[in-house]
């Protein structure tokens, strides 16, 4: 109830905003609404939500155990960059088989990502905030080195991007649509990370160590292998997604191919409380979100960074509504 | 701050018909209390009998559902800890509200409003130094927190409330983290107070104190007034009653029952304590089966180390340990627990009871990757709410739904989940620190029983207490502690108080 109260107030906080840079916030309201009435609009929001989806899914994981992973935009970006490396390494190899592969690369690339800052905490104490977030723009530039440098499409007219995908390197799709495979990984790994977390051992081991640390000693856990695990799969399922961009929407990897779903996922995990059945509505919202950013600029000739500031508005009042959540508000009269 | 000496025996604070509810249960059900200008009141209950919950509402950590409150005859309403802070009213909380990473001197600033920006600490430094001596209550101010013992830190926060200018004091059940040598030295403190003619209400269960130290008791039971007794009328026996509504028994029996093989063997422990140096040194020590062991002395010597280093949350830097003749000295805990290693430490909320867990699932903490609480991969939902079910009946722990979670049980209820959750693993082994602190008479009586019990059932316990009646009446051999070694081991039977206090205190050693 509460998400749902806050995700309006977050709406209707952006009028002011829309009235700032002279557009009327009744026609920008519509534009929103009309995206889930029409068939391409909602089929677009799918598409979008595919990355958030995975991502979000996976960053539920961390955030439940209290390991603050900053970094899945990072994470996202090595899953790209691995699985467009299978691309480049077995061009010609039979479409299940290089897809197959860049799925695997895609995940483990960013699991290792995800693995970086899990180890330094459990073992240094590093605040992961810090090296999660640091690591993103690691991987980043990463990404644009190679897109600038070894990777670049010699045919691209000097643009930082790589070659286009052979058909045998691209994800299957619903006719009429772009909706990819990309969209059953998701819904998969969204009911296998829900039942991981709600009926497995450690998912209950999850709970214990987001309580305290000493406390998941006590219970005889072991803090340091289950910090590792969970954002290994958490830089996994980031991965994934970022495998899922190249292989089942821009079909190349290129410079800025993911514009901040990593962060994005941040605020959808939160919305959905850390549960990951949750998350697809969520997500499929938030995917909405993107395209009618898109159709801000083009038909209100709104900035990109307008959906941006929408979602940025959603996530203050989310977190600012948390409150509630745990305590009730009851009027006395003196 | 500076206060009006009041007319002796002025009525101070007045609470009339309070009522407060939680989902569930009515914690205040119209309570009336009232307390007097430099009087000592004790306030007396079982666990949940809703003490601390009323000392709450004056402090301001509740709003009272109803009834009304006046402090030096005017109306008032407590709306937080601040307001209470202004009216003069200062509390000691029975889990203490320290920040520990944090030093003494910082915790005893927090949240003042000065020093504004600049920290000024020479003269904030020589008021507390001041405050310090003349009550007392000696600590080091730039120690952190998480290096103090309990009873260090009780302290602080005592200097907390006096250097807020606390004319009212509350104490939650002071003396349960406190050795004899240092509840005398409390109760000098609480006579100094109230001939200067403030006040102090402490909570407590524990009738000696309450029947030497105060000048009027009140005994709430089940939310409710029993009654209001003067200091010329205190019977302990009546007291007793009163506060749990039936006859009370207070002698224990015990079987004598020959030990057997050794369970526990430690050799030549040496464990380094927080501040670096070393805590527990070259300590050996053994427990049979179907012997309890008492460890007796004044807390920060060790205790707490040593039972952390057997249980295995602390690391040992040098001996051994081991268990059945196995050596466990550097072995995960999840190995320890599943050999038979049972633990009670001393911090419940934090370590041994996760708040934001359920009961049920606080009931198998250490247990859940045993079947048939888990096949592999899964739980068994199922076994693990009818252990909660059978663990809630038999223990008798007051909870409203076995999902509740765990941070809606007192105090007691919370130690008797844990006990119920270590007896339950039929331990080999079980190692309990302070196992009966903050219990009220029923409780204890019946912590004491079982831990009796396992004993005849052949368990090896250790048992880490500062009530020197308890470890003389519930152990077999009693072994005292002092500055991180063994001083004195005997049979209880041979057990000479003076003795004892000598040895805890460091002048004698009885090899």
């Amino acid at each position: 109830m509460v998400p749902v109260v806050s995700l309006v107030m977050g709406f209707l906080s952006a009028a002011p905003l829309f009235l700032a840079v002279g557009v009327n916030p009744i026609l920008a309201y519509q534009e929103v609404l009309g995206i889930f009435a029409t068939t391409d609009g909602l089929t677009e929001s799918l598409t979008r939500s595919i990355p958030l989806l995975l991502a979000s899914v996976g960053l539920c994981l961390p955030f439940k155990m209290n390991f603050w992973n900053i970094g899945a935009e990072g994470q996202l970006f090595m899953g790209a960059f691995a699985a467009t490396g299978m691309v480049f390494l077995f061009p010609d190899s039979p479409t299940i088989v290089l897809l197959g592969s860049m799925m695997i690369a895609g995940f483990v690339f960013g699991g290792l990502w995800g693995l970086i800052p899990a180890y330094l905490k459990a073992r240094l104490e590093t605040n992961e905030v810090l090296t999660t977030l640091m690591l993103n723009f690691v991987a980043i530039l990463w990404v644009d080195y190679l897109v600038y440098g070894p990777w670049r499409d010699p045919a691209g007219f000097k643009f930082p991007l790589t070659p286009m995908f052979p058909p045998n390197a691209r994800l299957p799709w619903i006719p009429g649509t772009r909706i990819h495979a990309g969209l059953i990984m998701g819904l998969a790994c969204a009911v296998l990370v829900y039942v991981f977390m709600a009926r497995s051992k450690w998912g209950y081991e999850l709970k214990v160590s987001g309580e305290s640390r000493l406390a998941a000693k006590y219970a005889g856990i072991d803090y340091l292998r289950l910090t590792m695990i969970v954002m290994f799969i958490s830089g996994g399922l980031a991965g994934l997604a970022g495998m899922g961009l190249v292989s089942g929407i821009v079909f190349r990897l290129r410079h800025g191919i993911s514009p901040g779903y990593g962060f994005s996922a941040i605020i959808i995990a939160w919305l959905a409380r850390l549960n990951p059945l949750a998350v697809v509505p969520v997500s499929i919202l938030f995917g909405g979100l993107l395209v009618a950013g898109d159709a801000f600029q083009i038909k209100l000739g709104l900035a990109f960074a307008t959906s941006q500031v929408f979602q940025a508005l959603i996530l203050l009042f989310v977190v600012g509504a948390d409150i509630f959540t745990r305590y009730r508000v009851t009027l006395t009269w003196k | 701050m500076d206060f009006v000496i009041p007319q002796r025996k002025e009525t101070l604070v007045q609470m009339k018909g309070i009522v407060k509810k939680f989902p569930g249960v009515v914690a205040n059900n119209h309570v009336d209390f009232e307390l007097k200008a430099g009087e000592v009141h004790g306030l007396l209950g079982e666990n949940g009998a809703g003490k601390t919950t009323l000392m709450n509402v004056l402090y301001g950590i509740f709003r009272p559902d109803g009834g009304e409150i006046y402090i030096r005859g005017e109306k008032v309403s407590v709306g937080s800890p601040r307001e209470a802070i202004n009216l003069g009213i200062g509390m000691v909380h029975q889990h203490f509200k320290l920040v520990e990473p944090h030093t003494v001197f910082e915790n005893i600033l927090l949240g003042l409003k000065e020093p504004v920006f600049i920290l000024d600490v020479k003269e904030a430094a020589s008021r507390i130094s001041e405050i310090s001596k003349r009550y007392e209550l000696a600590v080091d101010p730039k120690a952190r927190i998480w290096q103090l013992s309990m009873g260090e830190r009780q302290r602080v926060e005592i200097l907390k409330a006096l250097y807020r200018g606390a004319t009212i004091l509350i104490l939650d059940e002071p003396t349960s983290v406190l050795t004899p040598p240092e509840t005398k030295e409390l109760f000098r403190f609480i006579t100094q107070m109230a001939t200067e003619g403030r006040s102090v209400v402490f909570i407590t269960h524990k009738l000696d104190e309450v029947m030497a130290a105060s000048d009027r008791v009140t005994v709430l039971r089940a939310g409710r007034n029993v009654d209001t007794v003067d200091r010329q009328q205190l019977d302990k026996m009546k007291l007793a009653s009163m506060m749990v509504g039936r006859e009370v028994l207070f002698t224990l029996h015990k079987n004598p029952i020959m030990a057997g093989e050794p369970i526990l063997e430690v050799d030549n422990l040496t464990v380094m304590g927080d501040k670096g140096l070393p805590a527990v040194k070259n300590l050996s020590l053994s427990i049979r089966k179907a012997e309890l062991v008492g460890i007796a002395g004044i807390a920060g010597n060790g205790q707490r180390e040593l039972t952390e280093a057997i249980a295995g949350m602390r690391r040992i830097a040098s001996g051994q340990v081991r268990l059945c003749g196995r050596e466990i000295t550097h072995k995960p805990i999840a190995r320890r627990i599943r050999e038979g290693v049972a633990y009670i430490p001393e911090d419940r909320v934090g370590v041994a009871a996760p708040q934001g867990l359920t009961v049920a699932q606080d009931l198998v903490l250490r247990r859940y990757r045993e079947k048939p609480f888990s096949n592999g991969i899964f739980l068994e939902q199922q076994e693990i709410d009818s252990n909660a079910e059978k663990l809630i009946k038999e223990f008798n722990i007051a909870v409203t739904a076995k999902s509740a979670p765990a941070r809606t049980l007192s105090g007691g209820n919370l130690q008797k989940l844990i006990l119920a959750r270590e007896l339950s693993g039929n331990p080999k082994l079980m190692i309990a620190a302070y196992p009966t602190r903050g219990l009220d008479v029923g409780a204890t009586e019946y912590v004491r029983s079982l831990l009796l019990k396992q004993r005849d059932a052949g368990g090896a316990l250790l048992v880490v207490s500062e009530d020197l009646e308890e470890i003389l009446s519930l152990s077999d051999r009693i072994a005292v502690m002092y500055g991180g070694e063994i001083v004195g081991t005997f049979p209880a039977s041979e057990a000479n108080v003076e003795e004892i206090g000598l040895m805890m205190g460091g002048s004698l050693r009885k090899p």
